[in-house]
């Protein structure tokens, strides 16, 4: 019989994950994902005003804050047909790109790196080593050999007191870690840095929103005004800080971020054959740069990617009443017409009903219902989002951009196109894609920056923020890129109330449990063969896991 | 139908305290009303210079509403005073629903006077029995106002009483539901002003007894026989 | 158990390699931080000379983690700084190395460890419905977790308006039974930090006077520190001079908002929220929603989720239409009383004719007996 591993709580992401795997001859043969923790939200909003439901659904995520709220507004004023001015969708991507770039930099060094970094065996690194690694990697100042002994001298210090604090008990001198000690010491090093340079970024959210996390949102625009001659209003100091902050976004990204994930990547290139899972992959598309109506002008296209084939892209529909449906046959849920069936969010039920084991338990009863989560399916297809689904469509989409910088990091690696299709290709495809968000952050600024200029100043449009003038029924979904992936909520209003309203999202898409039919999600899919060299510590399942960047609040929320 | 002669006492009913508190009274209401009602939904000033700094309309606002308050605070409490010391038509007890008998003279009045059922005698010199009852549901009120209202006050004033009321805050819920309750006596007295000013001069109308100027004056007409049968006793004489 | 001897602040800065002289700058920088006087300098050295590096122990339970996002957005200080010098936080699901049973040996060694000693700060609300099926973690339910760790806790730390107030997921209907952990847990010195999130210097600035001065901040009747929550965001507010005259927005992005006036009319909750924003403010001192021009929502107030609709000045009254206010129904009976008069008027006239009739036909002259005063 094969081996029961449980991992509970899975740690350094959002929320509570469990992770049962079945181990045989050092590898997992069949893993079982679940989220554990519910709080009906869905339920909450219902019968709210529609208007107030973003505030509600942001708070589904403090990690991904500003995602959910964008898509509510949007689902609402999809609804409405409501189109706002341009200046409040720029502005929206410019929250959007604050939002990606932070979450994926806080990822990578504080939930992800120190699957790849041992932080113990920096304290045997030459800094002298490191600071030339450090310097033929990139140009960023902070990499003197001075800067490294004190950093070293620091952690020595902490190490020895004792209490190890965050670091305690991890998987220090696992045979999995393969890095240089001088190349641990700088992943320490950033480890750092990123801490510090993530709550710079963010003060973007704070300009435009008042606050990170949970900056607030409007439906019909945005709330902040523009007046470049009022003290009280986004004016041109505001705008030079907002510059500026995504100026040291761009050089934090070129410099700190993509060197060090290239070149951890190198140690771990057998990690582009490991954790590929699915072979679909779905982006629903996001950044308009001529209105959320316009798809084409998406600089995330939208689309879907079938059997890895990437020379077709494949068109998705969320009012569709076929595509997206979800599943409750493994999760905790019943659904009035039966629990086989599968429903469209605009049908969407949210009826709790845990049948799971009476806690304290040692395992779920992984034969039945075992989650907290919904199983999403497009026409009944498990489906992969996030990053490398995005980068695959930009990809097979034709985009240049995309292209560029796919190529160039499969060349340095010297890879080939089918790593992309793994757990190194997913962490890959993240950096890639912050990448090409710096640079676009960028123009969306410069564009806001004419409009103002040509005396464009309007963020609301007014037309239907009073309810008197909403039909008595009206549907709408919103569609975003959350930085795990593509997420959606889905509204019913009915006599100026929010009848029903449904979130699919992206962590649902991936973690959730398998389908009716025994197909897996994303995680269980991509968890099968993984090699584990020491069952009592499972470093390597960590690694895929976290190259999804679970967030299981989200999941289930 | 025969006409009987009907003798008349003339009963000095609302002693000058009590008077002087009522008209306070409705004005500190009129004014607290108006005043209160503005800062829920305030007017919103559009002049061309806008600069804050020359403006203190809404500070006014409520400056007035706060200023009311305390003069309608005193005038109350002066009122409950004079409950345990004027005459047996300002009593407190008068105005709390404690006995059976209460209960059944409020039916009486509500059948005869307000619903025109029955066809029943009553008469009282002070408030009838439903008056009486109005009128100690509109002391809750100005209880509830009061307690709100310094409850919310505390929070802006560090003064030594409204900082007796820091506790209403946490008791109530919040700051949000208290400024709802408080909204909402508004209403109750606009409401009751309605009622109270037309039953005032309906009574006037219907019986006869000067009950409108009795709060001019302090003197209300009263059957003779029957206020005797009622009392005992003679009417009180007046203080000269 | 430990071998190695638990380093007091001044210790763990020396094997750091910091100076005498940075330690008293360190001090008195804190010092100034938590606004002691410069008098009072001295008891912080003192205190840092000889405080243990405590220990921390994080509990995440039914939340959405913007608390944790928030604590590390803390500039002032840095939480780099706070984890790796002044506290050792020993469980965090969120940035620990150690996952699955490693973490949980973590835990139950510094709490075995740290027994009465340790601080224990929760995120998130304790689901008691259904047997708190919920939210499990490790096969637990939040509440065991809660309740086994607030034991051998010093104090205890409610992040955030789960903790404190249950947010948003105990908004009707509360589907889970979300509960704060004030109702779970009792006999120990509790601080609610409420907020959705906190402001992450406020989060950092508690535990900086907690180490400092070894004692929890003064908390008002609520439980909450008067540092941040003793002032409501209206009484800060720098737009309460437009407030004051009378200058208020009326619609978002009308003339009147892109010159900054007053929110009261769009739904501001200033002035029925105790909270630092507008002092302190977010993000490093960056700004705060209503600068941003969107009004509070009252994110530090218990129950707010149901103090909707948000865009108009009071909540609107459970049972009546989103859009029912209490000025709607005041004016609504206001207008039923005026008519119910009107019809009493009429049928008055008809009915009590004759009574009236006898009334005035049969009216006596008073005796004369009695003078008025
Ligand atoms: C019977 C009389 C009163 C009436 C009808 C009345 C009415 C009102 C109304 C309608 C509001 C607006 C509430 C809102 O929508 O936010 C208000 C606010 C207020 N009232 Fe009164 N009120 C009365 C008595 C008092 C008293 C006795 C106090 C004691 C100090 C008081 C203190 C306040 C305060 C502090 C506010 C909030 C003002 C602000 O935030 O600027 N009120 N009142
Ligand atoms: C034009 C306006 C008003 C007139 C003509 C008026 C007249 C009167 C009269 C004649 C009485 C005596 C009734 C009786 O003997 O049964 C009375 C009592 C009373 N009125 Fe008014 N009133 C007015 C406004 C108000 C207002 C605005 C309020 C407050 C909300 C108010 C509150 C009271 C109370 C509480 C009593 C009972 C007094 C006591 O027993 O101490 N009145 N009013
Ligand atoms: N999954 C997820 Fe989110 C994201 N990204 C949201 O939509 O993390 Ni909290
Ligand atoms: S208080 Fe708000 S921010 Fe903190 S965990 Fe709860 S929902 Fe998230
Ligand atoms: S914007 Fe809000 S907090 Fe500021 S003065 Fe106006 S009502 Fe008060
Ligand atoms: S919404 Fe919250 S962030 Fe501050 S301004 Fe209001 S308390
Ligand atoms: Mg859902």
């Amino acid at each position: 019989m094969a081996n029961r591993i449980v991992i509970d709580p899975v740690t350094r992401i959002e929320g509570h994950l469990r992770v049962e795997l079945e181990v045989k001859d050092g590898k997992v043969v069949d893993a079982f994902s679940s989220g554990t923790m519910v709080r009906g939200i869905e339920l909450i909003v219902k019968d709210r005003d529609p208007r107030d439901v973003w505030a509600f659904v942001e708070r589904v995520c403090g990690v991904c804050t500003t995602v959910h709220a964008l898509a509510s507004v949007r689902s609402v004023e999809d609804a409405l047909n409501w189109q706002i001015p341009q200046n409040a969708e720029l502005i929206r991507n410019l929250m959007f790109v604050t939002q990606m770039m932070q979450d994926h930099v806080v990822h990578f060094y504080h939930l992800h790196a120190l699957d790849w970094v041992d932080v113990v065996s920096a304290l045997s690194a030459d800094p002298v080593a490191t600071s030339n690694l450090a310097q033929s990697i990139s140009s960023w100042p902070k990499s003197s050999p001075g800067y490294f002994r004190d950093l070293q001298k620091r952690l020595k210090g902490f190490v020895d007191s004792g209490q190890l604090g965050i670091f305690a008990n991890g998987y220090w001198g696992h045979k999995a870690y393969k890095l240089p000690a001088e190349a641990n010491l700088m992943g320490v090093a950033h480890y750092l840095e990123a801490l510090e340079w993530q709550k710079e970024i963010v003060k973007i959210h704070a300009i435009f929103g008042g606050k990170n996390p949970h900056p607030n949102y409007l439906v019909g625009g945005v709330a902040c005004s523009l007046n470049i001659n009022e003290v009280n209003a986004i004016n041109a100091e505001r705008l030079a800080q907002v510059k500026h902050l995504l100026d040291d976004a761009k050089v934090f990204i070129e410099q700190v971020y993509i060197p060090d994930l290239m070149a951890i990547a190198s140690f771990y290139k057998d990690w582009g054959a490991i954790g590929g899972g699915l072979e679909n992959y779905l982006a629903y598309g996001d950044l308009p740069t001529n209105g959320y109506s316009d798809v084409s002008s998406f600089k995330f296209p939208r689309g879907i990617i079938m059997g890895r084939n990437l020379n077709e892209v494949i068109p998705v529909d969320g009012k569709d009443g076929e595509q997206i449906k979800e599943f409750i046959s493994r999760s905790y849920y019943d659904y009035s017409g039966g629990n086989e069936t599968g429903l469209h969010p605009w049908e969407g039920e949210t009826k709790l009903a845990y049948s799971g084991p009476k806690p304290p338990y040692d395992y779920l009863d992984v034969d039945k219902k075992y989650s907290w989560l919904k199983t999403p399916r497009w026409k009944g297809n498990p489906m992969e989002v996030g990053p490398l689904s995005r980068m695959l469509v930009g990809f097979a989409s034709g985009k240049t951009e995309y292209k560029e910088v796919v190529t160039e990091a499969l060349t340095k690696l010297d890879v080939p196109v089918t790593a992309l299709f793994s757990t190194l290709g997913r962490t890959a495809a993240r950096g890639l894609e912050t990448r090409l968000v710096a640079n676009w952050a960028l123009e969306f600024y410069d564009m806001l920056i004419t409009n103002i200029k040509n005396g464009d100043s309007r963020t609301v449009n007014q037309e239907f923020r009073n309810p008197d003038t909403w039909p008595a029924e009206a549907k709408g979904v919103g569609m975003t890129e959350a930085p795990r992936g593509a997420l959606a909520h889905w509204i019913v209003i009915k006599d100026k109330k929010t009848a029903n309203y449904q979130l699919v999202v992206p962590s649902t898409w991936n973690a959730s449990p398998r389908d009716a039919n025994g197909q897996r999600s994303a995680y269980e899919a991509s968890l099968i063969g993984t090699p584990i060299a020491d069952p009592e510590n499972p470093l390597e399942v960590l690694r895929t896991i976290h190259s999804f960047d679970p967030c299981l609040a989200c999941a289930v929320h | 139908m025969r006409k009987k002669e009907i003798a008349l006492f003339r009963v000095y009913v609302w002693e000058r305290p009590v008077r002087i508190y009522h008209w306070l009274n409705a004005l500190c209401i009129v004014v607290l009303c108006i005043t209160g009602y503005l800062i829920g939904n305030p007017i919103v000033l559009q002049h061309g210079g806008n600069d804050a700094s020359m403006l203190y309309f809404f500070g006014w606002i409520r400056f007035i509403h706060f200023a009311a308050a305390y003069v309608f605070l005193i005038n109350f409490i002066v009122r409950i005073y004079w409950g345990f010391v004027g005459n047996q038509y300002s009593d407190w007890k008068n105005y709390f629903p404690y006995s059976k008998k209460h209960f059944q003279n409020m039916w009486d009045v509500l059948m005869v006077d307000i619903l025109m059922i029955k066809k029943k005698d009553i008469e009282t010199a002070g408030h009838n029995a439903v008056a009486n009852f109005t009128y100690f549901l509109t002391f809750l009120a100005f209880l509830l106002s009061v307690v709100t209202g310094f409850g919310m006050y505390s929070a802006m004033s560090d003064n030594w009483f409204s900082s007796l009321f820091h506790w209403v805050i946490p008791f109530f819920g919040g700051d949000l539901i208290l400024r709802m309750i408080h909204h909402v006596t508004m209403w109750f007295f606009v409401v009751f002003t309605i009622f109270h000013v037309y039953l005032v001069f309906y009574h006037d109308y219907v019986d006869g007894s000067g009950v409108l100027s009795s709060m001019a004056g302090g003197w209300k007409f009263v059957t003779k026989d029957k206020f005797l049968r009622k009392n005992q006793k003679k009417p009180e004489p007046a203080k000269k | 158990m430990a071998d190695h001897k638990q380093l007091t602040l001044w210790e763990e800065m020396q094997n750091k390699g910091y100076s005498r002289r940075d330690f008293l700058k360190f001090c008195a920088w804190m010092g100034a931080f938590i606004g002691v006087e410069s008098t009072g300098v001295a008891s912080v050295v003192r205190a840092m000379e000889t405080k243990k590096r405590p220990a921390v122990i994080w509990l995440h339970l039914q939340e959405c983690t913007c608390c944790s996002e928030s604590f590390i957005r803390s500039s002032h200080p840095i939480v780099a700084d706070i984890i790796l010098d002044n506290i050792s936080l020993d469980y965090t699901e969120t940035l620990q190395a150690a996952a699955g049973h490693q973490a949980e040996a973590a835990m139950k060694k510094s709490m075995k460890d740290n027994w009465g000693e340790y601080i224990l700060l929760v995120e998130g609300s304790v689901p008691t419905g259904d047997d708190g099926v919920y939210c499990c973690i490790g096969g637990q339910t939040a509440e065991a977790r809660l309740k086994e760790a607030a034991e051998g806790a010093k104090a205890v730390i409610a992040w955030g308006n789960c903790a404190s107030n249950g947010c948003v997921q105990a908004a009707n209907p509360n589907p889970t039974t979300a509960t704060p952990i004030h109702k779970i847990i009792s006999g120990k010195p509790l601080i609610k930090v409420p907020g959705c999130p906190p402001i992450g210097e406020v989060m950092a600035g508690i535990i900086v006077h907690i180490l400092a001065f070894g004692t929890i901040p003064q908390l008002d009747g609520q439980g909450r520190p008067m540092a941040f929550y003793g002032r409501r965001v209206h009484d800060t507010c720098y737009r309460r001079p437009n407030y004051d005259a009378g200058l208020f927005v009326e619609e978002f992005d009308d003339e009147n908002a892109k010159k900054g006036y007053c929110l009261y009319k769009v739904g501001c909750r200033g002035p029925v929220t105790y909270n630092a924003c507008a002092v302190t403010k977010w993000n490093g001192g960056t700004s705060f929603p209503i600068q941003a021009g969107h009004g509070c929502l009252g994110c530090s107030e218990a129950n707010f989720w149901d103090h909707g609709p948000f865009y108009q000045h009071l909540a609107s009254f459970p049972g009546f239409g989103i859009e029912t206010t209490a000025d709607t129904i005041g004016l609504g009976l206001g207008v039923g009383a005026a008519v119910g008069i009107a019809a009493h008027a009429v049928i008055t006239n008809i009915r009590k004719k004759d009574e009236i009739n006898e009334h005035i036909e049969t009216s006596a002259v008073p005796d004369r007996d009695q003078e008025g005063d």
